[in-house]
């Protein structure tokens, strides 16, 4: 009658039912606003006559609102999500009472978030760059940045989502107060942001100068945003294996 | 009012709707202590030994020991006895503060093999509400592994009396029909251990009694099905092996009317039926065959601390009297006085 | 003689004692909903969030005064923060404040059940929100009002405070209408955002976007696209803030621009409003199309 089910499968099957969970249109609706108000500043930019150098300050809105805002928000409400809803609906025991291991439960929720929020970012994202007059270095720049950022983040936040009930308002917290206050004033507060990184990314990879915080090498960058992202994966597998589950 | 006058000197007959008796004892508990290995037939299926579970400061299920193989297992308990506490720990949700738990030898929490032979049909009403209940049951198939899962899924279904190929949201069915999606995604990669909390919740009469008929098939077919109800009329039908728990606490395992034998500190309770109930009162005080009686218009109630020797010298005694001996029912053989003696001794 | 009998429980019986009516009830949903939001009564975990948030609004006003406690007397007046300044530093924490407290005190009730159990009470509609938009203005002033008096205060015992009795209360005053007109707002976006959604992490969310987003998009128009200046009285960040300012006869950065006058008073109160009264709106439009079953 049955068969053991392999990770490969575990991870589609999660995948699957997870991505149809989290597209709900009240969240696409808000985070595809938050992708426009990005593509509304590059247009801002591309139409001032006051703007000198467009191809700089594209990035600089990229920075600034791109890694700053939409990358870690969009992470955030999806990651967070993918099992944190489950977890508060009591769904959960439906994908845990199950032949599968822990970690595959949880690549499938990853994999979930990213489905969703990586086009909901790097879309906005190099669109608004490619409207705000970028060079084509930036436009990739961009989305390698954006890319990595997603990665680590939504790692982060499904773990995050497993371990505590209100995941979103410490997520807002970290990205809001940590990353967003205490990271600009200190730098080993800074040298644990993620943002940092993404930051570091797009200035080495654009060739556009973003200030102290934002010169970490790119392999140094690209290695933390994958130790990150691997390290509350198997974080998460090992919360998900521990768990009361309701 | 009748008068007897046995020598010497009769004592007077009590009024219709009286009731005498004399002092009970103190009672001692069927307690854990009393329970060993489940006595049924085939192996055991589920076990736990010394199982303790505390949250902060509240113990919700205290040194329970039992064993339980195929069949259908009550469990029965107050609200707050541990039973929901017991069933996540049989499943592996939760994992006791003390003692061991296996499901077929293992630790469902730990075991990947075990979690895909064991079939849950959770108390709490969350389902993914945004699925169909053919997408939702088919889930379930596919993430136990079952082979070909869409024939299954519709088999279970069509067995809980659902469309599989109904396209509207399990999110807007009534609480019985969810109910029934439930059972299905625990019935569908044909488990080896059943575990259902509240299962017969929101099903009408005629779902209830299919239910338990499909309940009771799986019994029979070797499945170890353990169910949780307060619908005690109907958890009697549906065998009568029962785990009682109170306050956390094992009160008594096994079947409900040797249960009922065990409790020799509750006299039984029986129904006479008779043309001259003061006169049939009155003898069995006097004889001494009855701890109390209550007189009625057409009956006497007696509480009796031997069943049995009641049982033969009822009919001799109506005969030497001249009445008439319409029924012998005995009123506290049913599970529910069972479990209302067994619970109620913990208050 | 029998002996004196008494029975001590009829069982069920009928309230007949006092029905406080609905003032009464509306107090107690504001008391219940500030507990819910604090964490008063829960585990220490519920506590921690707003307590930790609440630390770091107040730490403006704690740097400050350090300064004044170490150098008060080389602390000049052009060198301390006007007292209005004080809404506008932690503003984005107050915004995440805003992200718990609305949530909390709405979107929770509708889905525990609890709304349409308020309802079988003297509640109506407009009753309970009105209690719940205390409730949460009550909550907001933590953030908003208490940085603020905190400095005055500090300042007053350093004396670096405002000159006389008379001077002293017309500064507490204003910082008290400010906090006043600053919290009713923010309770207005805060609780309308989260009034149209029934899970709380979107709720936060909406609330993020609905002043975030909407002081981006602002900033964009009038800094990126050149649009007037005067529409910043819409800058959910920068507008509240301005309007203190003005309470106390100053202008702001969100007031000023280059070449041109500063932003008239009246205008920078009915952009205010204007949100206040869209935001408010969506609430009780929300509400009054909810069915209570």
């Amino acid at each position: 009658m049955t068969q053991s089910v392999s990770t490969v499968r575990s991870v589609l099957l999660t995948h699957r039912l997870l991505v149809r969970q989290l597209l709900t249109p009240g969240r696409l609706l808000a985070l595809l606003s938050l992708g426009a108000v990005v593509v509304l500043a590059a247009v801002g930019v591309a139409a001032s006559d006051e703007v000198e150098d467009p191809a700089r300050t594209i990035i600089e809105v990229m920075d600034g609102l791109g890694l700053v805002l939409v990358v870690p928000v969009v992470s955030l409400v999806f990651a967070s999500a993918s099992l944190g809803d489950l977890r508060e609906d009591g769904t959960l025991v439906y994908l845990w009472l199950r032949p599968m291991d822990r970690l595959s439960v949880v690549a499938g929720a990853y994999l979930a978030a990213l489905t969703v929020s990586l086009p909901l970012t790097t879309l906005p994202l190099a669109a608004a760059a490619l409207v705000g007059k970028a060079t084509v270095d930036g436009v990739i720049a961009t989305v390698v940045a954006a890319s990595f950022g997603v990665l680590a983040y939504s790692a982060a936040f499904v773990l995050l989502g497993l371990m505590i009930r209100n995941p979103i308002i410490w997520g807002l917290a970290y990205v809001l107060v940590w990353e967003g206050i205490f990271a600009r004033f200190s730098e080993p507060v800074g040298n644990a942001a993620v943002r940092g990184y993404t930051r570091s990314l797009l200035a080495n990879l654009s060739d556009v100068g973003l200030g102290p915080a934002a010169e970490a090498n790119t392999s140094t960058a690209v290695l933390v945003c994958v130790f990150v992202a691997a390290g509350s994966l198997a974080m998460a597998a090992v919360r998900l294996n521990r768990m009361e589950v309701d | 009012m009748s008068n007897v006058s046995p020598p010497p000197p009769p004592p007077p007959p009590p009024p219709p709707g009286t009731r005498i008796s004399s002092p009970t004892p103190s009672e001692p508990l069927i307690g854990a202590e009393d329970l060993s290995a489940w006595p049924g037939t085939g192996p055991v299926m589920v076990e736990a030994i010394g199982v303790t579970k505390s949250f902060g400061d509240v113990v919700a299920v205290s040194d329970v020991t039992f064993q339980i193989g195929s069949g259908v297992t009550a469990i029965l308990g107050p609200n707050g006895a541990g039973k929901s506490t017991l069933f996540r720990m049989l499943c592996g949700l939760t994992q006791p503060s003390s003692g061991t738990v296996t499901v077929l030898g293992r630790n469902a929490g730990a075991d990947r093999e075990v979690r895909g032979r064991i079939g849950l049909a959770p108390q709490q009403d969350a389902l993914f509400d945004r699925l169909s209940a053919g997408a939702f049951v088919a889930l379930a198939a596919q993430t136990h592994g079952v082979v070909r899962a869409e024939s299954r899924t519709r088999e279970v279904l069509a067995q809980v009396e659902l469309d599989v190929d109904d396209p509207k949201p399990v999110g807007s069915f009534s609480k019985g029909m969810r109910q029934r999606v439930k059972l299905a995604a625990a019935l569908v990669n044909d488990p080896d251990v059943l575990v259902l909390d509240e299962p017969l919740t929101g099903l009408d009469p005629i779902q209830r009694q299919r239910m338990i008929a499909l309940f009771g098939e799986l019994a029979e077919r070797g499945k170890c099905l353990l169910v949780s109800s307060h619908v005690l009329d109907e958890v009697a039908r549906l065998g009568s092996n029962v785990l009682v728990l109170a306050q956390g606490r094992l009160a008594a395992a096994g079947d409900y009317r040797s249960l009922r034998d065990l409790m020799d500190d509750r006299p039984h309770r029986v129904r006479v039926g008779t043309d001259r109930p003061q006169q049939l009162a009155a003898a069995l005080i006097e004889r001494g065959s009855a701890r109390g009686v209550t007189v009625l218009a057409d009956a006497v109630i007696v509480d009796i601390d031997d069943i049995d020797g009641f049982g033969r010298i009822i009919a001799p005694l109506t005969v030497d009297l001249g009445l008439r001996l319409d029924e012998l029912v005995p009123l506290d053989d049913d599970l529910e006085s069972v479990f209302r003696y067994l619970v109620e001794r913990r208050r | 003689m029998t002996a004196p009998a008494e029975i001590f429980d009829r069982g069920y019986r009928r309230y007949e004692g006092e029905r406080t009516g609905v003032w009464q009830a509306m107090r107690s949903v504001l008391w219940h909903t500030i507990r819910s939001v604090l964490g008063i009564g829960r585990k220490g975990r519920h506590k921690v969030f707003p307590a930790l948030v609440a630390l770091v609004a107040f730490l403006p006003s704690i740097a400050f005064l350090a300064f004044a406690v170490l150098i008060g007397d080389m602390l000049s007046e052009e060198l301390r923060p006007p007292y209005w300044e004080l809404f506008g530093l932690p503003i984005l924490v107050v915004v995440l404040f805003a992200t718990l407290v609305a949530p909390e005190a709405l979107v929770r009730d509708r889905r525990d059940g609890m709304f349409r159990l308020y309802l079988s009470t003297p509640l109506t509609k407009p009753t309970y929100l009105l209690a719940k938009f205390a409730a949460v203005m009550a909550v907001m002033a933590i953030v908003v009002a208490g940085p603020v008096l905190l400095l005055l205060v500090g300042y007053t015992v350093q004396n670096l405070g405002p000159d006389g009795f008379g001077a002293w209360i017309g500064v507490s005053g204003r910082i008290l209408l400010s906090s006043v007109l600053i919290v009713g707002f923010m309770a207005a976006l805060s609780l309308g955002a989260s009034s149209l959604t029934d899970r709380r992490a979107i709720a936060s969310v909406g609330v993020l976007g609905a002043v975030v987003g909407v002081s981006i998009v602002v900033g964009i128009c009038v800094d990126a696209i050149g649009l007037r200046h005067e529409l910043r009285v819409l800058d959910p960040l920068g507008a509240p803030v301005e309007m203190a300012a003005r309470i106390f006869g100053e202008v702001g950065p969100a007031g000023e621009s280059r070449g041109s006058a500063a932003t008239p008073t009246w205008l920078v109160f009915t952009g205010v409003a204007a949100w206040t009264t869209v935001w408010l709106s969506v609430l009780v439009t929300r509400y009054r199309r909810l069915t209570a079953v």
